[in-house]
């Protein structure tokens, strides 16, 4: 296995930069997730470490060797395509033993690696059948077993699960993070989904327009977002975003936002004040958001809001709530009354707060 | 509703059926006059069947011109241009659907214009050519300006490009050189197209007759057509149908009996690769 490094890549096609400038580096046996939405590069990235795209600048290494110039086939790296991109007039089996056959494995060898591959994805039934047979599910695991038997130093998966139902794909996540344990291999994975991001990642890094915002560990993104997109983008409702001021008051820092006032506490009143600006855009996870009933520390003062919208999930809710000149979500437990069209007073949890600069989108904490 | 369905069948079916006779007659006419005795006239008793069959028509046709050399002939000539063909139109096919390169569509264009040219504007160019390469009088000189073709290479062109990129990038990922995704993806998924284009190329060749007559003076060279045009010359007190139509079915054998074999793959084919 193998760790891979990107030094400040770019990839254009015509005057566009797909990829700008990003470097970035994949530890040996990590699992790092690029996530981003649609047209953010992350793909691309993908690609260009495949080989199937040149760089426009910078350098990829794979292992200790430089691969810009290196073919795809030479790379040691293995793909699953979105699509499976299956060999549709080839049997499963042959399917699996394609590149084995290129590399000229004997065959007694290839026949054992592939059923040994097919006995560890469930396929020791289907080696005899053509894609066209196979369900989605199985078509998926074909295209992992295609990418598994060659045991490459590096695995590059590219939404690999956007194509089964919900089910099946929550099912599939988790098979994939065992298998990555098993393997012990470096992967690559892509998807625009944040949800499989935090759930598989031992990494996330975060893509917009080409270029990285932020890498860092799930936990690390969630809590300490480098700006407004990480932190609108990763949780599930986004983060609320309320445009505030900051003010001096009897000695300590204060946040406004309409009718939210909060005092910060003084480890967070440093950072603040470095940040060398009055206008500030607060950002607060929905699960910050408490009734006022269920919290009371002090120095919080509940805020007046009236309930739109309460979507309930179960074991939780959904609130979606309207104040003076903004509006909030909130996740509260099942068991807080709320219901459409009442009035429900609201506090947020000081400690916990971000604030970004509004011109930069930085986080300032 | 059923009964307009049915109506609807009916139509079709008669005019299927006009279609077919149109296509049949003539094919029954040769053989019915293929087999009438060498004495009885044609002008005589009923005009679809004679009196007393006889295939002495095929025996005297067979002897009285060299029909082996004219059969051998043909055949290098078909498949030494289908050989060709399949490896020039595959290739190109292939750059002009998958390789990037400046003037690309260009250059397809010139290709496409091909298509327009009726193969007579260049006879002349093509015999001058051939007469100072000194191949007049011979096969290659037969398949020469037919070894790349205008319409293999779009047809190609076309297939491939309705295989996923992703499987080309797959084929390179799994340790494919270009010529190995060549080879072990496209060609397997385009087989349909490539089976088509060699049943229009053969029929085509088989049948072509004004090409190879212009470049070739002798026996030793020609093709069952041309061969056949100068048995159907040579009679001297005017046209002796029955031999005629008993060469002209000894020409056409091979390609009937092709075609009443593999009917349905070619039909099949015809229709997976969208040439009707």
């Amino acid at each position: 296995m193998a760790r891979v490094v990107l030094d400040r890549v770019t990839k254009k096609f015509g005057e566009v930069a797909a990829v700008n400038d990003v470097s970035l580096t994949v530890f040996d046996r990590e699992f790092l997730v690029l996530v981003g939405p649609s047209g953010c590069g992350k793909s691309t990235i993908l690609r260009l470490v495949a080989g199937l795209e040149d760089v426009s600048s910078g350098e990829i290494r794979v292992g200790d060797g430089l691969v810009n110039d290196v073919a795809p086939k030479d790379r040691d790296i293995a793909m699953v395509f979105q699509n499976y991109a299956l060999y549709p007039h080839m049997s499963v089996f042959d399917n699996l033993a394609f590149s084995l056959k290129l590399r000229r494995v004997p065959k007694q060898q290839i026949r054992q690696r592939v059923q040994q591959t097919a006995a560890t994805l469930g396929l020791e039934g289907l080696l005899e059948r053509k894609p066209k047979q196979l369900s989605g599910g199985q078509r998926q695991r074909v295209a992992l077993g295609r990418a598994i038997v060659r045991e490459p130093q590096v695995f590059l998966m590219d939404e690999p699960l956007s194509n089964l139902d919900a089910q099946l794909r929550v099912q599939t996540r988790a098979e994939l993070i065992k298998l990555h344990r098993r393997l012990e291999a470096t992967v690559i994975y892509v998807t625009h989904d944040q949800v499989e991001a935090m759930t598989m990642g031992s990494r996330i890094a975060v893509m917009r327009d080409g270029v990285l915002q932020q890498m860092d560990t799930p936990t690390g993104l969630y809590d300490r977002p480098a700006n407004m997109f990480v932190a609108g983008f990763i949780g599930s409702p986004s983060m609320n975003f309320l445009s505030g001021r900051l003010e001096r008051h009897n000695g300590s820092l204060q946040v406004t936002a309409g009718d939210l006032v909060l005092d910060l506490p003084p480890e967070r009143a440093a950072g603040a004040d470095s940040a060398n600006t009055q206008e500030v855009v607060v950002g607060v996870r929905p699960e910050d958001v408490q009734p006022a009933a269920s919290l009371v520390p002090n120095g919080h003062r509940p805020i007046n809001a009236s309930v739109d919208v309460v979507e309930h999930m179960g074991n939780e809710k959904f609130v979606y709530l309207s104040l003076a000149n903004a509006s909030l979500v909130a996740r509260i437990d099942v068991s807080c009354p709320a219901s459409a069209g009442e009035n429900l007073p609201v506090v947020v949890d000081a400690g916990k707060i971000h604030l970004f600069h509004p011109a930069t989108e930085e986080a300032i904490f | 509703m059923i009964a307009g369905r049915r109506l609807d069948t009916l139509r079709s079916n008669l005019l299927l059926t006009v279609v077919c006779l149109v296509w049949v007659v003539p094919l029954v006419w040769a053989l019915g006059t293929s087999v009438r005795a060498p004495g009885e006239p044609v002008g005589t008793g009923f005009l679809w069947l004679p009196g007393r069959p006889s295939l002495a028509n095929f025996a005297e046709a067979w002897s009285a011109a060299p029909f082996v050399t004219y059969y051998l002939n043909t055949i290098v000539i078909c498949g030494g241009i289908l050989a060709v063909q399949l490896f020039t139109i595959t290739l190109a096919g292939y750059a002009f659907a998958r390789v990037p390169f400046p003037g690309r569509e260009l250059l397809f264009s010139l290709f496409i214009l091909q298509l327009m040219l009726p193969l007579t504007v260049l006879a002349v160019p093509n015999f001058l050519t051939m007469r100072d390469l000194h191949l007049i009088n011979t096969k290659l000189a037969i398949m020469l300006p037919y070894m790349a073709s205008g319409f293999g290479v779009f047809l190609m062109r076309q297939a491939f490009r309705s295989v996923p990129l992703e499987l080309e990038e797959a084929g390179r990922l799994d340790g494919c050189q270009w010529w190995q995704v060549l080879w072990h993806v496209y060609l397997p998924l385009t087989r349909p197209a490539l089976v088509a284009f060699g049943l229009v190329s053969v029929t085509f060749h088989w049948n072509d007759f004004l090409w190879p007559l212009l470049v070739t003076n002798t026996p030793n060279a020609r093709p069952l057509t041309v061969g056949l045009a100068s048995f159907a010359l040579a009679g001297e007190n005017g046209a002796q149908f029955p031999l005629i139509m008993a060469g002209t079915l000894l020409v056409m054998a091979p390609l009937l009996l092709g075609f009443f074999l593999f009917q349905r793959q070619f039909v099949s084919s015809f229709i997976r690769s969208g040439i009707r």
